[in-house]
């Protein structure tokens, strides 16, 4: 029982970290990732990884195969089941367009066929009131309509999605159709919305309860195959999945949320940022994850992550689950540089992908791309990029960057410069959003890099949005991989309860956020978490006549009378701190409860492998640092830095899976975790 | 002029800018959706966020309502130029919603604060929002009888809101005292001040990064930058003058029309839009202000060229709007204009896509529904004793294009907003809906359809309710292209409680019209019926695909019949199951002209006749301030273009009266 096993499907590449809990040390597994078997990449990687499967004492799963079965449109065939006069909510949508003006865009297709969409009777009023009954007829008749569908699509999986209106008041009417059909299909699985996502705005739950309906057939299946294909390998022990919240949960209760896993996977590089901050003392963090085709950008504040209810499939399909909140945008290795129609320089979205790829590849590819204005600046090695994997082509990567300079009548470097600084400024762009734009002030945060092209940016991006420094893990290219062993175990529950400052009963609020730390509690434990919990409890409040809440923390304690005034003051404070004003005779709407269980990783702390003693420069080459001269720069191997190294920018550091670019006058210094500290050396003023 | 580029770091820098000064207004509109208090802002984003330069052009703005950020960029430049800079200082914020200086109508006020840097100003930070409740005839600032501006609503002509940071409380005052819903209008103006604030601390961060000359120089660039690629964009665009004529309408005994009449001329890399001809202004509330008039034309023109060209002042350049003042396009003091922005700019913007068909028609599409479908509300909520209010709209079918469908349930082109969802509707307000999906055939059949219209059925859940509503396309479905037929029309209906049918409000009110009705009283257990029109379809339906009509039986969008009468595919059924009839569709369709592309060409402009050719060289005139008493809020046209002149006018040696000496050099003398 020595090894401790995290796994990141990605889109490209299935990463295996396996971590030896005895000396903090790990290897790591790179194989292939197969969308039509996603399991069968793992149990590959795992009997490559040379570990025993008895010595495995837990392992983590981030997967995509929820997300890609949504985007490719291979999930179950969805039979949805709401209020009689509602059947057309998926289809109504919210009346808004992406765009002002674009005469070309199509509104956005739902998860499910109009003709299966099937009303029943039953109305519940806007406090919860039974105002129409269900009645037996209504029941057959939808029964009848599902088992037809159902034969009209022999191929397919199925699957049952139920919201009716107001369920997030009053789950009854959604309970007793569950267990109708529950009784009628006894093979289909169900997505209840009061469940699945106890939100109002019926819109808005419809798009949820479907996503989870979509992926449900196709989730339970993944794991019990992957289950299976486990025991077969020797491996007997649970082993967890990656929560799209950031958190983890047991395999087996995967099948049952999987709209909880949409994004798993995602997750794993602020999970390590999180991390390595944490090795640095820096509780505040932006964790920037650049790849190849795009940048994950994320943030920790307060050694918090950063979460969100709001995630959308695609423009207009929005998901209403607990989400890592992470930007995602088209930035990186291979974004293609272009001249816009008004003339201007643009970097993105378009990628050239790995076909063709950048110019250098020597692949057909004819656009400059910003690997190949890092490669015209000399800041990559071309024998070197991704440990030699690649052989890149400096000729072609200068002709297809002398193209575009042409065009803007400006020199070669100049145009790979301007190249490079507008990649970092769109990632820059991407966590002022996060930050500046939420009132968050970037200058006490401190960039941790991770992807491969992290490190060659992360300073630019950091200068651009004035942050303290940059931490550099090892490996930043398996930010992701690692991250999914740090991850906690996390269980989030929510309450809807409408209630006026004026009416509020603190009696009830008291044993109804009991009873739901208690579930959570539960819940956590069959996630296989053992302990005790950290429990959070929060509400989101608004003064009557708004729509949006301010989510407040309640302090730990009984919830009574003098708790709740306390409360209340303290959203007329956080109001007045946010907007400028507030209105202290109004009277303030709670709107829903919030509790969340905390179960913390038990992870094993990283060594690093310091591998000679020698740190010296092991060749110089022109470098540009601006678009005037070149420096002569010394180039290092990171592996040859020791505990303590200090070097002075201008320099090029490289390693397997990155490169570190230093600037003149900054400083990278390394940490006795092997962690490098770039320190910007420059003040910013803003 | 072409934007320069002066190699790497400028490169770099414009984005920058460009990039921060975006991100302000967006911030803004994050700002005023969380801190606003009425639905419409927060739910229906029914605002804009606008951020203008020392001389009062638009740098950049929030993408949330078209038709705002038109009249935006006059309501700002002319406010400037009548106020004077020096009189407004740092920490004031002015206030207005006068329809005749560029505002969109009277619900809609802006609010504008100074931006100072070093005690030097730099520019104004502005928000444009629909206000829900501003007084006037009826309840919810929607007076759809209205025949004069007095009874839309309090008017708010250019006012201090706060002086030097401090409130201005005898404006306040008097605001608060005319709005139904005081509540409502105290927070939604301080989510506009919050917003303004939000603001004015980026803006000024900015400056201190880039410094007061970089800024302004950043800003040149980037409004060149937009003209030239709109530029470009209308020269690709074949020159001539092309001209559409359609109408307003009333669902009165007999439907009443007013004709709408534009001249869309392009020639090389510029646009003028004349409305010359158009019906004159009416004692109705669908008449524009000058500012609805030029957005709806930016809105359509827009939509016609590439939607990423930035939408700052740069891009309005190239584009003039001729709007004769006391026409129907520019409504005159007291003319009255709520209806105009909801209801007129949609259809103007239908009008560019008709006036357009003839140049490009592969870029343009049918008529969308064509109207906001107002519903508006109030009354004492009976759970809580509370004063609502409420404005309801709802989507509408949009036209099919050369190459695809229009889409189902969007809001009108003069805005992007999202409608209430149900479980918000029922929770706020004291009605049930039983109902509510897409129309079943409401979109004009073509080759390629128009989207589907919505209905929603209400029951009334108090002893009364105060209601207005304002739609049109009630008479007369929007039209279809290239023998596309209409999509379906709007309807408004009401099943009195004890009644047992759905009848017009004409008959069960004695309303004057069915389509503009004001403060009728609902009750208890009526019943009503809101159906949104379709949009209208493209090319002929009988060169639908098959697949796409059998597509649309199956999954409900078009019924047997219309796929049989419209589309001329014939089903036959087995129980449940459809199969094609082939041999009868074939038949059904050899009697139409089978599909080629040249049904679909532009129309040939032969003898290209430019309405303006001429240029006086030779202007003769003076520049002269306006003379005027400070008490009088009354405003001059400019004789050519119809915009309102601010503070200085033109005035010619043959006594015209002109806002600009371009104005009159393009003025054709008798």
């Amino acid at each position: 029982m020595t090894y401790q096993v995290g796994i990141d499907t990605g889109g490209t590449f299935t990463d295996i970290v396996v971590l030896d809990v005895k000396n903090g040390t790990f290897t790591v597994t790179k194989r292939p990732s197969r969308k039509d078997d996603p399991g069968a990449v793992i149990l590959e990687g795992l009997g490559r990884s040379e570990v025993d499967a008895s010595d495995i004492s837990y392992l983590v799963l981030g997967t995509t195969v929820g997300i890609n079965a949504i985007h490719q449109r291979v999930g179950a065939h969805v039979c949805y089941v709401t209020t009689q006069g509602f059947e057309d909510v998926p289809f109504a949508q919210r009346s808004n367009r992406k765009f002002h003006y674009d005469l070309d865009w199509k509104s956005p297709v739902p998860l499910v066929n109009r003709r299966d969409c099937y009303g029943v009777d039953g109305r519940l009023s806007y406090q919860g009131d039974e105002v129409q009954e269900m009645s037996l007829e209504s029941h057959q008749r939808l029964a009848e309509s599902i088992r037809a569908s159902i034969a009209d699509n022999p191929e397919r999986e199925h699957a049952i999605a139920v919201n009716l209106l107001f369920s997030y008041v009053n789950d009854g009417h959604e309970n007793k159709i569950a267990s109708f059909l529950k009784s009628e299909f006894p093979q289909i699985p169900l997505s209840i919305s009061s469940q699945v996502a106890p939100i109002w705005r019926e819109y808005d739950r419809a798009s949820t309860t479907l996503a989870d309906a979509y992926i449900r057939p196709l989730m339970t299946k993944f794991v019990s195959s992957l289950e299976s294909g486990m025991k077969s390998y020797g491996y007997d022990l649970p082993w967890s999945v990656m929560k799209s919240n950031g958190g983890q949960m047991n395999s087996s209760a995967a099948g049952e949320m999987p709209v909880q896993t949409i994004l798993s996977g995602i997750s794993g590089g602020i999970i390590a940022a999180r991390y390595f901050g944490q090795l640095c003392d820096e509780s505040n963090v932006i964790g920037l994850d650049i790849g190849g085709t795009s940048t994950d950008v994320g943030l920790v504040v307060d050694g918090l992550i950063k979460y969100t209810l709001k995630w959308e499939i695609e423009w207009g399909l929005p998901v209403a689950a607990p989400f890592v909140e992470i930007n995602t945008l088209g930035a990186g290795g291979g974004s293609i540089a272009t001249i816009d129609p008004g003339g201007r320089l643009m970097v993105g979205p378009q990628s050239a992908g790995s076909d063709p790829g950048p110019a250098s590849y020597g692949k057909g590819g004819q656009e400059p791309t910003v690997t190949d204005a890092n490669l015209v600046l000399g800041r990559i090695n071309p024998k070197f990029f991704l440990g030699g994997e690649i052989g890149l082509n400096v000729g072609l990567a200068h002709a297809a960057v002398s193209k575009l300079a042409a065009k803007l009548h400006a020199d070669v470097y100049e145009t790979a410069y301007a190249i490079t600084e507008l990649a970092a400024e769109n990632i820059a762009e991407s966590v002022r959003q996060l930050t500046v734009s939420r009132g968050i002030d970037p200058r006490n945060f401190s960039v941790v890099a991770l992807g491969g092209a992290g490190p060659l940016h992360a300073s630019a991006v950091a200068l651009a949005v004035g942050a303290k420094r940059v931490i550099i893990p090892p490996h930043p290219g398996l930010g992701s991989a690692l991250g999914t062993l740090l991850a906690d175990k996390r269980v989030d529950k929510t309450w809807t309860h409408f209630v006026r400052s004026t009416e509020i009963d603190a009696i009830d609020i008291d044993s109804r956020l009991r009873e739901l730390a208690d579930s959570a509690i539960t819940e956590i434990r069959q996630e296989g978490f053992i302990g005790k919990p950290h429990i959070t409890r929060t509400v989101s409040m608004r003064y009557m006549g708004q729509n949006y809440e301010e989510e407040i923390l309640i302090p730990d304690g009984p919830v009574d009378e003098p708790a709740i005034k306390r409360l209340l003051d303290s959203f007329h404070k956080h109001y007045k701190d946010i907007y400028g004003y507030n209105i202290a005779n109004e009277i303030i709407e709670l709107v829903q409860f919030n509790v969340t269980a905390i179960g913390p990783a038990n992870f094993q702390k990283l060594r690093p492998v310091f591998q000679t003693n020698a740190h010296s420069s092991i060749e110089y080459r022109s470098v540009w640092f601006s678009p005037d001269d070149p420096i002569d720069t010394p180039v290092y191997r990171r592996a040859n830095l020791q505990a303590g190294v200090a070097i002075v920018g201008p320099a090029v550091i490289e390693e397997l899976d990155s490169t570190i670019l230093l600037h003149p006058n900054q400083t990278l210094t390394i940490t006795g975790d092997g962690i490098g500290i770039l320190e910007l050396g420059v003040t910013h003023d803003c | 002029m072409t934007a320069e580029l002066h190699g790497g770091s400028d490169l770099v820098t414009l984005n920058v800018i460009n990039n921060r000064l975006t991100g302000v207004v967006k911030d803004m509109g994050t700002t005023m959706m969380r801190a606003a208090y009425s639905p419409i802002f927060n739910e229906s984003l029914d605002f804009s966020c606008v951020l203008f330069d020392r001389r009062g052009r638009m740098v950049s703005q929030t993408e949330f309502s078209p038709a705002q950020v038109g009249a935006i960029r006059f309501v700002v430049k002319w406010l400037i130029a009548e106020i004077g800079e020096d009189a407004i200082g740092e920490g004031d914020v002015l206030v207005h919603n006068d329809p005749y200086r560029g505002g969109a109508h009277m619900p809609e006020h802006v609010v504008v604060k100074p931006v100072y840097f070093d005690k030097q100003l730099f520019g104004y930070v502005a928000n444009i929002a629909h206000m829900v409740e501003v007084g006037g005839m009826a309840v919810g600032g929607f007076a759809a009888t209205a025949t004069e501006v007095y009874q839309e609503g309090l008017r708010v002509p250019p006012v201090w809101l706060m002086r030097g940071g401090e409130y201005v409380h005898d404006v306040w005052r008097i605001i608060m005292a005319n709005h139904r819903a005081a509540r409502y209008s105290w927070g939604d103006l301080h989510a506009m001040l919050a917003s303004l604030n939000v603001a004015e601390s980026r803006v000024s961060e900015l400056l201190s990064e880039y410094g007061y000359e970089v800024m302004n120089s950043a800003i040149e660039q980037l409004l060149d930058y937009a003209e030239n690629w709109m530029r470009s964009e209308i020269q690709a665009i074949p020159d001539g003058d092309y001209f559409f004529e359609d109408h307003m309408e009333d669902a009165s005994n007999p439907p009443t029309r007013n004709m709408i009449r534009l001249t869309m001329s392009i020639q090389g890399d510029s646009v003028t839009a004349d409305f010359t001809g158009t019906d004159p202004q009416g004692p109705h509330v669908l008449n524009c202000t000058y500012g609805v008039s030029a957005s709806a034309i930016y809105n359509g023109i827009f939509n016609l060229v590439d939607n990423d060209i930035p939408h700052n002042d740069g891009a309005y350049r190239p584009i003039t709007v001729i709007s004769p003042p006391g026409s129907m396009v520019n409504v005159v003091e007291p003319g009255a204009s709520v209806g105009g922005n909801t209801e007129t700019h949609p259809r103007l913007w239908d009008i560019v896509m008709g006036a357009m068909a003839q140049a490009i028609p592969e870029r343009v599409s049918a008529a969308t529904g064509g109207t906001s479908c107002n519903f508006l509300f109030g009354g004492n909520h009976p759970d809580t004793g509370r004063m609502f209010v409420h404005y309801h709209f709802d989507g509408v079918g949009w036209g099919g294009k050369s190459d695809r469908d229009g889409n189902d349930n969007l809001c009108v082109p003069n805005g992007n907003c999202i409608t209430t969802p149900v479980e918000v509707f029922e929770t706020r307000y004291p009605y049930r809906e039983w109902s509510y999906s897409l129309r079943q055939d409401s979109g004009g059949p073509g080759m390629f359809r128009g989207g589907l219209g919505t209905e929603r059925l209400l029951e009334v859940l108090s002893d009364e309710i105060t209601i207005s509503a304002l739609y049109d396309r009630m008479v007369t479905g929007p039209w279809g292209l290239f023998d596309g037929k209409p999509g379906g029309t709007s309807e408004l209906l009401i099943k009195k409680a004890g009644t047992d049918e759905y009848v017009t409000f004409r008959k069960a009110f004695g309303t004057l019209s069915n389509s503009r009705v004001a403060n009728v009283i609902v009750r208890r257990g009526d019943m009503l019926i809101l159906r949104s029109s379709g949009g209208g379809g493209y090319g002929h339906p009988f060169h639908r695909d098959l697949e796409a009509v059998m597509h649309d039986v199956v999954e409900g969008y078009v019924s047997l019949e219309q796929a049989d009468e419209a589309y001329g595919v014939i089903f036959e059924t087995h129980g449940e199951s459809l199969t094609l009839d082939v041999a009868k569709t074939e038949d059904r369709r050899s009697h139409v002209q089978p599909y080629s592309r040249d049904l679909y060409l532009p129309i040939p402009v032969s003898n290209v006749q430019c309405q303006f050719p001429s240029r006086r060289l030779d202007p003769d005139g003076s520049w002269r301030p306006l003379q005027r008493d400070w008490w009088d809020t009354k405003v001059e046209h400019c004789h050519f273009c119809g915009q309102m002149i601010p503070r200085d006018v033109w005035v010619t040696s043959d006594k015209h009266r002109f806002c600009s000496i371009e104005c009159d050099s393009r003025f054709m003398r008798e």
